[in-house]
């Protein structure tokens, strides 16, 4: 039964102090005047009354209570909670955790007490068979997740009376034991720890998941020595096998030291970094001497190479977007003059340079993301020998846009050429008449495109239509032969056509080899911003386009169509990763319904695992695949069923000892916490716990809380004012007129 | 341009490639809408188009001595009107005092300017104070947190196709124009100089004014300034990219 103690006075304790202050002062004062009266005994019991009337007066008004909590106590089940986690294999070099674990459920595996549930818990909590765990008590499990084992093992079970623990207490997710004395389930534990673990381990890694090319970034390193004398220990930081830096960094004897390792990135892409301490003699637990981390390299800012081939409101705009983006870095190349022009001036008066295409198109063309056209023709400028690098350069992954205008598509000489090749579209004949069409017009979203980011200017399809109806027609357009297969047409015309007899389109997304292209066969999108915002007040239309459409053309992940993540990025050996993603063709639809395959591959590409998953109706799905042990880069990828490529795909790392194994050390406190705070018994040893029979399974639950209030009854009233009232008179009587 | 490494030997070669190379344009626009057109600003009271040729002759000249496809036959319109967002290059001229713009006036000029439209202004009686008052006047009702204030003569207006040293028109007026920026861009750009006298001809090819006190020289620079002005509505700062600073340095004479 537990007691306390409150008072009734608002503000509590605080305000009973500061009126017990003031009425000390108060009775302080009066006992000065009572000091007149000569006669000690009288003088005493003045004194006596006053102070009782103070202390009376005191209490009435602070109210104190007391609290008495009342428990129902009744029989109930007991659960063994068993560690399966991999901290129970250490100590490598002694008898391990598990075999002294196992020994104890060994002798309680003969016990006749029924109704004993046996569960096992490590990332999960797992239902288990007590002679099984007899004869071998697992340690294979990549986390120690004791806290969520224990409330959800306590939680909705009522005929629950206690559960034993049977763990080293490695749980670092940082729970709070107290949090479970409210299920009025106890908690028993037996401590399997052992004194003394001999390891130096790399404790903790913290690095950015993004890194930038040729950029300086850094690691954090914490290093661990236990049962070792401390000193100097080299870490080395490996990308692959090869040796980035070697550090040295001095711990202190059963302590920790951080240090910060400085790398610089050097390949775009995936990388795989390993930090490692050398393996101490004696070392426990060799496998935390290496951890490994992944960066995505990234450039630092999306790198944009503009070439127009005239000053137009449609370059002006474009430029004045891309330009004011802090995370694009642009190019630009603008034709001011032709040699038809007449300046008027010598080349010293003009601020004209000459076009650098070697630069651009040689030495400089693989450092873009995206190489934009707009309104371009390069046959003025000898630039037929650049065109077959443009279109290796697309193949091999780069981005290219081609805009409309009177110099682009066929007008800009592009038929037959290697531009034409990576081009979403195919371009009328040379020669060709009618390759230009003019007029006013209000593009069409193409059909069953209208969830594509491109096209999307509000999720609801049918206010999406509304919003392009209100925005700013369009002028003119290069016409085309007709679409490539394959390419996504996500405008058309409302009245032209192809020779196909198609609808012509406007906007037209596709892919070259490794790269995408957009072809956008109008030059009055910058129509979309300031004339639609002239009209409507809203010219964001224009900006959100082209900033999706340059998301998509680089590559954006949040602009990708199909995404997976897993719940982690490091596992341990034979983890199990929990895959997540959601899976949309080009257009954006899901691929709703549809079985998808998940598999799990080495970076050599080898296959290791694979699982299949059902998408739902958002073409989203949640799947679970069984790591290997050997450490290393693995990537998920979904692919749908019977296809060998995937349409997303996500990379992680298996480490030898992972984060489980990175603080093996047991910690017995945490159990003995747990235990005192749910009102069980805690045995630092395997060997000190009873039998089962002997282990108390009484659940305890609150049947609520007593108040009791002294002083509130209206006697405790007349007994401070008959004492008030008595010391007055008999001060009277006494004291008279020297009162 | 040391952001390509380009060298003096690739200059050289670049610029025989292009001038060797050039074939005469046959560029045909998609249509009218999408050429650059000078539209004058119409309004009430005063004087809206002291110099009725200098539109013309501005795209004109634009035309002749760049690459900009020009729309010849000017346009105009009221600052009210939706059309000014179909060309974003207005030209308000004016020699005298006028009237106060309407609530609508002032409105579709501040949606114009914040949306991206080019405002020149061009004072075509700099002698005079009446269409200056009323410029002023007009600007500090529609842009009342922002004040026209002094260009540098070294802003890209004045490299953006020709090198110039500094505003110049009919007359020669002060030596620096002025602006009114959002951001890093010049919205409005007002020229105290009669830029539009020193450009206005009549059909025959005859000035309309004479320039003074610099003659021809004087006109010459005067239609030059014009050509920038366009230059750098269309290209905004594209002269400031590094690529195209070590040239213009050598040839203003400050760079090697």
């Amino acid at each position: 039964m537990g007691t306390g103690f409150s008072f009734g006075i608002p503000g509590g304790a605080v305000s009973a102090g500061i009126l017990a202050a003031a009425m000390v002062a108060l009775v302080a004062l009066g006992l000065r005047a009572l000091r007149a009266e000569p006669r000690t005994t009288r003088r005493r019991v003045l004194y006596a009354l006053r102070i009782a009337t103070g202390l009376g007066a005191w209490a009435i008004a602070v109210q104190p209570r007391w609290l008495t909590q009342r428990f129902e106590e009744r029989d109930g089940r007991l659960a063994v909670l068993v560690d399966a986690s991999r901290s129970m294999g250490l100590p490598r070099d002694g008898e391990a955790r598990q075999e002294r674990a196992r020994a104890l459920l060994s002798r309680w595996a003969d016990s006749e007490r029924g109704g004993v549930s046996v569960f096992t818990f490590g990332e999960r909590l797992e239902a288990a068979d007590l002679e099984r765990l007899a004869e071998e008590a697992p340690a294979r499990a990549d986390q120690s997740r004791l806290g969520a084992a224990l409330a959800e093992l306590v939680a909705g079970d009522d005929d629950l009376g206690a559960v034993v623990v049977v763990s080293d207490g490695a749980d670092r997710s940082g729970f709070d034991p107290a949090g479970l004395a409210r299920h009025g389930v106890r908690v028993h534990s037996v401590a399997v720890a052992e004194e003394g673990l001999r390891d130096d381990a790399i404790a903790e890694v913290q690095a950015d998941a993004v890194g930038f090319l040729r950029r300086p970034a850094r690691v954090r390193v914490v290093v661990r020595s236990l049962g070792g004398p401390g000193g100097p220990i080299p870490v080395t930081l490996r990308r692959d096998q090869e040796v980035v830096r070697e550090v040295a960094v001095e711990v202190p004897a059963n302590g920790e030291a951080a240090v910060e390792i400085p790398f610089t990135p050097e390949r775009l892409g995936r990388a795989v970094y390993r930090v490692s301490v050398p393996r101490a003699s004696g070392d426990a637990v060799p496998e935390n001497d290496e951890r490994a981390f992944l960066v995505r390299v990234v450039r630092d800012k999306l790198r944009v190479l503009l070439v127009a081939g005239q000053p137009s409101w449609d370059q002006r705009f474009l430029r004045a977007f891309l330009k004011r983006d802090p995370a694009t870095d642009l190019i630009s190349f603008f034709i001011l003059r032709n040699t038809t022009d007449l300046t008027m001036a010598g080349p010293d008066e003009l601020a004209l340079i000459p076009f650098p295409t070697d630069e651009l198109f040689n030495e400089h063309l693989g450092s873009f993301d995206l190489v934009i056209f707009q309104n371009f023709e390069y046959g003025p400028y000898q630039m037929a020998s650049y065109l077959p690098r443009i279109r290796e350069y697309v193949l091999r992954g780069g981005s290219f846009a081609m805009i409309g205008g009177p110099l682009s598509f066929h007008s800009g000489g592009y038929t037959d050429t290697p531009i034409a090749d990576v081009l979403p579209v195919e371009l009328p004949r040379r020669g060709a008449s009618r390759t230009i069409a003019e007029g006013a017009f209000a593009p069409r979203l193409a059909e069953g495109m209208e969830r594509h980011p491109l096209i999307e200017l509000v999720p609801d399809p049918a206010q999406n239509a509304a919003a392009w109806g209100r925005l700013a027609e369009l002028h003119g357009i290069n016409r085309v032969t007709r679409v490539r297969p394959g390419a996504a047409v996500l405008l058309e015309h409302p009245s032209e056509t192809t020779d196909e007899r198609a609808r012509h389109p406007v906007l037209v997304l596709g892919t070259a080899g490794e790269g995408r292209t957009l072809a956008f066969t109008t030059d009055t999108s910058w129509r979309w911003g300031i004339t639609t915002g002239g009209l409507t007040g809203d010219p964001s239309a224009y900006e959100r386009f082209w900033d999706r459409a340059v998301r998509w053309l680089s590559r954006d992940p949040t602009l990708e169509p199909a995404r997976l993540t897993t719940d982690r990025e490091r596992y341990g050996p034979g983890a199990r990763v929990v895959v997540q993603g959601t899976l949309r063709d080009e257009r954006y639809v899901p691929y709703a319904g549809e079985a998808i395959e998940l598999v799990l591959l080495d970076a050599a590409g080898g296959e290791v695992a694979r699982t299949t998953e059902r998408l739902d109706r958002e073409g989203r799905l949640e799947g679970a695949l069984s790591l290997p042990d050997r450490p290393g880069a693995y990537r998920v990828e979904a692919r749908r069923a019977g296809r060998d490529s995937g349409v997303a795909e996500e990379w992680l790392v298996v480490e030898t000892g992972g984060d489980e194994l990175a603080d093996p050390r047991a910690d017995a406190a945490l159990l003995r916490r747990l235990a005192q705070a749910t009102g069980g018994e805690h045995w630092a040893r395997p060997e000190d716990a009873p039998a089962l029979e002997r282990i108390d399974a009484t659940r305890r639950r609150s049947q609520g809380v007593d108040r009791t209030a002294p002083l509130s009854s209206p006697w405790a009233f007349v007994v401070v004012v008959g004492a008030f009232v008595a010391e007055w008179v008999l001060r009277r009587r006494w004291l008279g007129a020297r009162g | 341009m040391r952001a390509f490494g380009v060298t003096e030997t690739a200059v050289t070669i670049a610029i025989g490639l292009v001038l060797a190379a050039v074939a005469p344009r046959a560029a045909r626009a998609l249509g009218e809408a999408t050429r650059f057109q000078v539209r004058a600003v119409a309004y009430e009271g005063g004087q809206a188009s002291p110099r009725p040729n200098a539109p013309r002759r501005l795209g004109w000249e634009v035309h002749k001595r760049t690459s900009v496809d020009v729309l010849r036959t000017p346009g105009s319109s009221r600052l009210d009107d939706a059309s000014i967002f179909d060309h974003p290059f207005l030209y308000w001229s004016g020699d005298a005092e006028f009237d106060e713009l309407s609530q609508s006036e002032l409105a579709g000029l501040r949606r114009f300017v914040r949306f991206g439209g080019f405002v020149l202004i061009d004072d075509a009686a700099p002698g005079t104070a009446g269409f200056d008052r009323s410029i002023r006047r007009e600007l500090g009702r529609a842009f009342p947190t922002r004040r026209l204030r002094e260009l540098p003569n070294t802003h890209t207006v004045f490299r953006s196709f020709y090198l110039l040293n500094r505003p110049e028109g009919r007359v020669r007026g002060p030596d620096h124009l002025e602006a009114i920026q959002l951001g890093d861009r010049v919205a409005v750009l007002y020229a105290r100089h009669d830029l539009g006298g020193a450009w206005a001809r009549d059909n025959l090819g005859t000035w309309e004014h004479p320039v003074t006190p610099g003659g021809d020289e004087q006109r010459e620079r005067a239609i030059r300034l014009g050509v920038n002005i366009v230059m750098y509505a269309l290209c905004l700062d594209y002269k400031d990219d590094q690529v195209h600073a070590p040239f213009i340095m050598r040839r203003r004479g400050g760079g090697p």
